[in-house]
């Protein structure tokens, strides 16, 4: 553990600056851990129904958040 | 737009990409794009430019000294240590997988709002840019192809990205390059 780490853990895991932070730290890399599987699952041509599917979110979500909302006539599957 | 480009040129860009990666920058800058050309020593740019004295190690050591070292989309390591997650655990698997810095680089938006993550390095506007006066200033000169030559006409063209700097910094001045560059490449229509 590093000595900021170790710091903040012995400062108390009750200080919500601390857990706060950890959150925020966490939902940064799944953001990024998810976009990196949405793309490879994309590249292996799964549908956004199946990878929604594995995310149990609506395909409508998945679809927004990764395809993004312009083009009617996009390819959708 | 890549169809013309010869090989040097070709080459110019992966390099250009492997040196943001092993500096760990989020983007492809023309700073990438010079230290690419000098990657190839044989080439028209790297000689004219190694005639004024600026080398792959000056280059190298101006671009470390430009670019500010740690990013500023790193992930919170301490903080996530304090919930006991391992970082430079998770990295390196999500790497063997994904490649070197596909987690370091933060998801980003297209022209059309997708969204992507940041398996790939972009290329930043200003490279963007000089790559397509890089194609312009072939047309000027009536050249069928683009050579690395024009790929650094299009950065002195572009200007204000850091190797523009980078080139100043050493003591070159923009025009005189400029007509060296051009009376190297000559008139023939086609490389070599």
């Amino acid at each position: 553990m590093s000595d900021t780490a170790q710091l903040a853990s012995d400062a108390g895991s009750r200080d919500p600056a601390v857990g706060l932070r950890a959150v925020r730290a966490l939902r940064t890399l799944v953001d990024r851990l998810e976009a990196l599987q949405v793309e490879n699952a994309r590249d292996q041509n799964w549908s956004w129904q199946e990878i929604a599917h594995c995310l149990e979110v609506s395909r409508q979500a998945v679809h927004k958040k990764y395809a993004g909302g312009r083009g009617l006539l996009r390819r959708e599957r | 737009m890549f169809e013309r480009f010869t090989n040097e040129a070709r080459q110019t860009v992966t390099l250009a990409q492997e040196n943001s990666r092993r500096l760990k920058h989020p983007a492809i800058g023309t700073e990438h794009l010079l230290l690419g050309l000098l990657d190839q020593q044989e080439t028209v740019s790297a000689q004219i430019l190694g005639r004024h004295g600026l080398d792959r190690e000056r280059a190298d050591r101006a671009v470390v000294r430009l670019v500010p070292h740690a990013p500023k989309d790193a992930l919170d390591a301490d903080a996530l240590e304090t919930i006991g997650i391992d970082l430079a655990a998770i990295r390196e698997k999500v790497e063997a997988v994904f490649g070197p810095g596909s987690l370091d680089r933060p998801p980003r938006r297209d022209h059309r709002g997708g969204l992507f993550s940041g398996r790939h390095i972009p290329f930043s506007k200003e490279a963007k840019k000089s790559l397509e006066l890089s194609l312009r200033e072939a047309l000027a000169l009536k050249h069928r192809y683009i050579g690395d030559g024009h790929i650094l006409l299009g950065l002195l063209r572009e200007g204000e990205g850091l190797a523009s700097r980078v080139i100043a910094d050493a003591g070159i001045d923009a025009a005189t390059l400029r007509q060296e560059i051009v009376a190297e490449l000559g008139t023939r229509r086609t490389p070599g």
